[in-house]
């Protein structure tokens, strides 16, 4: 029994893999074609989504939600491909590229932004030039430079807008009654509470975040980081930065003998109340956290006097992937003014949109006036009115070395 | 004297066995109660509220947990085959004769085990394309070899060196086939080294994730891809429920196997290359 079953998947995954559908790896057959010509090639076919698979609420908006559109509408069958980390994805697209599979490859999206972004667009790995033809590609403000700039990379029509993010701190109200509310006070706050907070070591995404606020309020603000890396500024900023921190060290947690790896493991530590401050760049997570249990329910997110960093994440699609037309399909109605105001749901995600919510129809309109965000977690309105910049990668990847040289190894 | 020193020797025996049991069963203990906790914070010993969410994903469609299993028993069960079919003659070779190079050979055998899946996954990728094995079930199978293989030959290796080939002999001169010598004397003296080595090579399959995930593409989706993304992620909860399910053939086949682990049975156990 056992093993009919396993020669039976064996052969349906052989049967699966030369299958000749209608969709299309060469891009040019799609770019600029009739919205119904691509909807038409895309039709009966499967897309490949890879993605970080670590919730299993955004897993059930896109497995259900997202992959339920696509069935029902479209006959597309949707894939979905959980990652522990986006870097494997970017790697697979990489290696196949290396060996001259130029064609047939096995990713044909990939949720991204940042440094992988980089990778994919320096290495000629991802398929640009084609937003045009997505019909709502018109609800993108293309004009936004937080949307036409990914951590200080131009998109060049290389990927999709799917969601923004911004950087904010939490705490537990029966722990804590009074959150520092700005770099300056927290800097205070660590001195007057020994032991009662630290940071997850850069390069960890999330630490790396919180190393480049204490770098901006270090600068005296982000208005003269923008742009191109410059030695002599990152230099200035960059002393001051380490001293702060170096400062601050000895009342840190075990006093910053060591820090947390990544932030989950800061997460546990707030948990399990070693530490009385986390920080998170998608804002919801704290409602998130609340529902599924890890953190208690007097737990608050919120933002600084000074701002946080924000961001906005993209899909892309590889320039290999064999099945361009589904992909195109995926990322319309993930742009969508109702699958975006699914995933703002609290109870779905709580994440904020990336399209112009005053470019959707009335309806949507209406509905996005009626989300509620988790009563606990910072409102994204009220933290992208102090919203601050992301670097280009190339400060980014200095601030993290020299916090490993000047910090870390202390 | 007799009858003190078996007694120490017993209560030896059971002392290193609840050692044992306890050092495999405690840490399963925390995932277990995790599952089923809907929070579960410090200083509390057990969690305050209780919840079927964790299982409630673990047993959906879009969690793709059962079809998983399957799919990894599958794998994990052709490669521990094609480990035993290579393995074995490779353990005879290595265990019996002595030849040239021999030492090198050994070293080779045991490469994988010392080198990290990790650091030539990006190599084995691009020989996998070559052949066109990519996204492909048998192709997860055969790169599953790679750190299958040692263990099984190296267990085979260890049972061929306690072993007479001599009984084979006398067994030909009775008039019997290869077949029937193989089937009647040189299999029941080695199928202990099999069991074990077997096991081994199943399990070393069934915990591969970076070579599953690369080979695989994506399209071949096994159990320890799922449970990473909850264990990388600080899901205790649906980490503690997958990690359930997961262990569940390990402990089977250990409850199956064990009685050919105590060295006892065979012909002297495991011995030495």
């Amino acid at each position: 029994m056992k093993k009919l079953s396993f020669w039976a998947l064996i052969s349906s995954s052989l049967a699966l893999s030369p299958m000749a559908i209608a969709d299309v790896s060469d891009g040019s057959a799609v770019i600029g074609k009739p919205w119904s010509e691509v909807v038409d090639l895309a039709r009966g076919g499967e897309v490949n989504w890879f993605l970080w698979g670590g919730s299993d609420n955004i897993n059930r908006y896109v497995s259900e939600y997202i992959g339920g559109i696509l069935k029902d509408r479209y006959d597309i069958k949707l894939n979905r491909v959980g990652l522990s980390d986006t870097v494997e994805g970017v790697n697979i697209v990489l290696g196949e590229k290396e060996n001259g599979l130029n064609d047939n490859g096995s990713v044909d999206m990939i949720w991204i932004n940042g440094e992988n972004f980089r990778t994919m667009k320096q290495g000629n790995l991802a398929f640009c030039g084609y937003l045009d033809t997505l019909p709502n590609n018109v609800l993108v403000d293309w004009t936004n430079p937080a949307i036409s700039n990914d951590f200080g990379v131009p998109v060049d029509g290389c990927e999709v807008p799917w969601s923004k993010a911004q950087f904010s701190f939490t705490y537990d109200s029966a722990r804590t009654e009074n959150p520092p509310r700005s770099i300056a006070e927290l800097i205070d706050w660590i001195k007057a509470n020994p032991g009662l907070f630290t940071y997850s070591a850069p390069p960890d995404f999330t630490g790396s975040v919180f190393v480049r606020h204490v770098f901006y309020f270090a600068a005296g603000g982000v208005e003269n980081l923008l742009g191109d890396f410059d030695q002599a500024k990152f230099d200035d900023a960059a002393a001051k930065t380490w001293a702060i921190l170096n400062d601050i060290e000895p009342f840190l947690w075990r006093e910053g003998k060591t820090y947390p790896n990544d932030i989950n493991a800061l997460d546990q530590l707030f948990a399990n109340s070693e530490v009385n401050l986390t920080f998170n760049y998608q804002p919801s997570r704290v409602g998130l956290n609340i529902q599924n249990g890890t953190f208690p329910p007097t737990t608050f997110g919120y933002g600084l006097s000074d701002g946080t960093i924000g961001n906005t994440n993209y899909t892309i699609i590889p320039y290999n992937s064999p099945h361009k037309a589904a992909a195109l399909v995926l990322q319309n109605v993930l742009l969508s003014g109702e699958a975006q105001h699914q995933k703002a749901l609290a109870d779905v995600w709580g994440v904020a949109p990336a399209i112009e919510i005053s470019r959707t129809s009335e309806e949507v309109q209406a509905n996005f006036a009626k989300v509620e965000v988790h009563p606990n977690a910072a409102p994204a309105a009220e933290l992208a009115k102090a919203a601050l910049p992301e670097l280009q990668a190339a400060w980014i990847t200095a601030i993290e070395k020299g916090w490993l040289a000047n910090v870390g190894s202390n | 004297m007799i009858g003190i020193e078996s007694l120490a020797t017993r209560s030896f025996r059971v002392i290193t066995a609840l050692v044992l049991v306890t050092w495999l069963v405690l840490p399963m203990i925390p995932l277990a109660i995790w599952s089923f906790a809907r929070g579960w914070y410090f200083p509390n010993l057990l969690p305050t509220q209780w919840s079927l969410a964790a299982w409630e994903y673990a047993l959906s469609d879009t969690a793709g947990i059962l079809d998983s299993l399957l799919l990894s028993i599958g794998i994990s069960f052709a490669a521990m085959m094609l480990a035993i079919l290579i393995g074995v003659p490779a353990g005879r070779a290595l265990g019996l004769y002595k030849f040239r190079g021999k030492e090198y050979i050994e070293l080779l055998i045991l490469a994988p085990t010392i080198v990290p899946g990790i650091a030539v996954v990006l190599g084995v990728h691009s020989v996998f394309i070559w052949l066109g094995l990519t996204n492909t079930v048998p192709g997860v199978i055969l790169v599953h070899l790679i750190p299958t293989l040692p263990y099984m030959t190296l267990v085979m290796a260890g049972i061929f060196s306690n072993y007479d080939p001599s009984f084979e002999e006398q067994a030909r001169s009775l008039g019997a086939s290869g077949i029937k010598t193989f089937w009647y004397v040189t299999l029941p003296a080695i199928l202990p080294g099999i069991i074990v080595g077997g096991m081994f090579a199943f399990l070393v399959s069934w915990s591969q994730y970076i070579l599953t995930l690369v080979i695989g593409g994506g399209r071949v989706i096994t159990l320890p891809l799922l449970l990473f993304n909850f264990a990388t992620s600080g899901r205790n909860d649906i980490t503690g429920a997958i990690a359930m399910i997961y262990i569940l053939p390990g402990i089977l086949i250990l409850l199956f196997t064990a009685r050919h682990l105590t060295g006892r049975s065979g012909i002297g156990g495991i011995g030495q290359i």
